[in-house]
């Protein structure tokens, strides 16, 4: 049998317990369950707050005290480059990728559970493997001898090789590629939310195709859109490796910066800055959806 | 109308049209290497002039490119065991505790996804510089367990909350001890979600690359980083080959999932 206070649990049923010594020992019971979370929250703590405070720390104090990396970010021609190139790419990949998952996510929602799950098993499988083979496959499609190209030439559509890699047109392709997922996926979700009903209703009253799409259908998926684009904006603004393989020098963008400021160059204050201009951003953008659409509430039932 | 495919009418025909290049767009990449890594071509020239298996070969012979393999299995398993059983003793407090900051307990334990990882990389790079943990086992394994700890909360809380609290209790109830419910009630109810998070956590250690970029030396660097620094040097068939066992390690590991969900329902 067991020992120690959980035993006296047992006795529950019967036990004639004072009410006031049955309810310290829930509490005690469940203070415990409380302290499972310690290990999970130093980890956090450690391996998540502390370098944060760190960077924010390095930010201000190196090399001397005061906002001068942050105004030299701002200021600085160079580094006003890489912000644009930064917001540019994000907006421009925010905008295909959209226009793609649309239709894609409208696909699956009306399609049978078989084609459904195929298309809806195919993009999972696309976003976990590994990001780093996939951007490396592109660079070498997109070659000026690589297959695209000599795809294109071979149907006659080009007769010089375009220019996919080293530029901003790699870098929006891989970077769509691999994000495409995340606006496929809210989107699908607020597709198979809306009440066919509502459509059959507007065509009864009505409406014809195109103006049921635009009044009806458009309206209802705006939630899933938003919140599929501003992930996805998001994402982006904080990308390395993609960008960085398929992208060149002119392509530069804010994560490479801080990881160019930081290994090579040592100035850990400016980067610590560069860091904490994309973190301030990202988080703002975060406060925003999580003020249009709580993902908690929203994960616990209820849409 | 516009939610069933048979009233779509010419649209659904553009529909199917953009879904299959899309799933064209989809598997390009992954085909492609795969195939890369057979072709014989040094330039990786594609379609290759013949097929051959020297590449797989040389992978297998060079002990650097092994070394980072068991190095990427190892840190991939111990960050896969810490990310669950942290994310679970957190899972339980949050779902079965009582207690009042739940909300923005779980919020701070989902930060950690939410922060561009590169500037997670640099805070720990820096951290890990003065505490010595660069070029660690350790340092790895720590970071990689906090990129994946919010998956894997996320996975316990939904399998915990699917889960009748009153049956640990009736448990409890009937004798045992909160922790013996616990491991015979509890966790054997939910060992599905538990499996499912252990194998995202280690997939997401088995392909993380810009923390292990800052935390990788001399001693210790995981396939994904080993994979990287050869890419900048130089374009050999041989980061095909390496490419084609991270897809298909993945490939296996996801598989295996879809089947235990599969006949989870």
């Amino acid at each position: 049998m067991q020992t120690g206070p959980d035993k006296t649990r047992s006795v529950q049923l019967p036990g004639p317990a004072p009410r006031g010594w049955r309810a310290a020992l829930r509490a005690r019971l469940e203070g415990a369950t409380a302290t499972l979370a310690i290990p999970a929250l130093l980890l956090v703590l450690f391996f998540f707050l502390l370098p944060v405070a760190l960077l924010l720390a390095r930010s201000i104090l190196e090399p001397e005290a005061g906002l001068g990396n942050y105004a030299e970010l701002l200021q600085s021609g160079a580094y006003r480059t890489v912000l644009l190139n930064t917001f540019t790419i994000a907006s421009v990949v925010t905008v295909v990728t959209v226009l793609i998952g649309f239709p894609v996510a409208w696909l699956i929602a009306v399609s049978n559970r078989f084609w459904g799950m195929a298309l809806l098993g195919l993009i999972f499988i696309s976003m976990w493997t590994s990001l780093l083979t996939r951007s490396f496959a592109w660079l070498i499609l997109l070659q000026s001898n690589g297959v695209i190209n000599r795809m294109l030439k071979g149907l006659g559509l080009i007769s010089e090789p375009l220019s996919l890699v080293n530029n901003m047109t790699g870098v929006v392709i891989g970077m769509t590629y691999i994000l495409l997922p995340f606006v496929i996926f809210p989107l699908l979700s607020t597709m198979r939310a809306i009440e066919p009903g509502l459509l059959r209703a507007a065509a009864l009253c009505g409406a014809n195709r195109w103006q049921c799409f635009l009044h009806v259908f458009l309206p209802a998926c705006v939630p899933g859109i938003a919140a599929g684009a501003l992930m996805v904006f998001v994402m982006s603004l904080g990308y390395f490796i993609t960008p960085v393989m398929l992208g060149g020098s002119s392509t530069m963008m804010l994560a490479e910066l801080i990881v160019h400021l930081v290994q090579s160059l040592l100035r850990w204050g400016l980067g610590a800055a560069a860091a904490f201009i994309l973190f301030a951003i990202t988080l703002a953008a975060y406060a925003l959806q999580l003020r249009l659409f709580d993902p908690l509430r929203s994960a616990k039932g209820g849409r | 109308m516009l939610l069933d495919f048979r009233h779509l009418g010419a649209l659904r025909w553009v529909l199917v049209a953009i879904g299959l290049l899309v799933a064209g767009f989809l598997l390009l990449p992954v085909v492609f290497i795969v195939l890369l890594s057979f072709g014989s071509s040094r330039w990786l020239i594609f379609p290759p002039p013949g097929w051959t298996l020297k590449w797989y070969e040389a992978f297998f012979a060079d002990p650097g490119w092994f070394a980072a393999l068991g190095a990427s299995l190892r840190v991939g398993l111990a960050a896969a065991v810490i990310a669950v059983v942290f994310g679970l003793g957190a899972a339980l407090a949050m779902s079965r505790g009582r207690l009042r900051g739940a909300w923005w307990l779980h919020m701070l334990l989902l930060m950690p996804m939410v922060l561009p990882v590169v500037v997670l990389a640099v805070g720990i790079y820096s951290l890990a510089l003065r505490a010595g943990l660069n070029d660690t086992f350790i340092g790895f394994v720590l970071s990689h367990a906090i990129v994946a700890l919010p998956f894997t909360v996320i996975i316990l809380v939904n399998g915990l909350n699917s889960f009748d609290p009153s049956l640990e209790d009736a448990a409890v109830l009937c004798g045992a001890s909160r922790w013996r419910a616990r491991l015979h009630v509890t966790f054997p109810s939910i060992r599905l979600s538990i499996i499912t998070a252990v194998i995202f956590a280690f997939l997401i250690s088995w392909d993380e690359i810009v923390i292990s970029i800052f935390m990788a030396g001399p001693n210790l660097q995981t396939l994904p980083v080993k994979l990287w620094t050869t890419l900048r040097q130089d374009l050999t068939p041989v980061i095909a080959v390496a490419s084609t066992m991270v897809l298909a390690f993945s490939l296996i590991l996801l598989l295996i999932a879809a089947i235990l969900t599969r006949r989870g329902r």
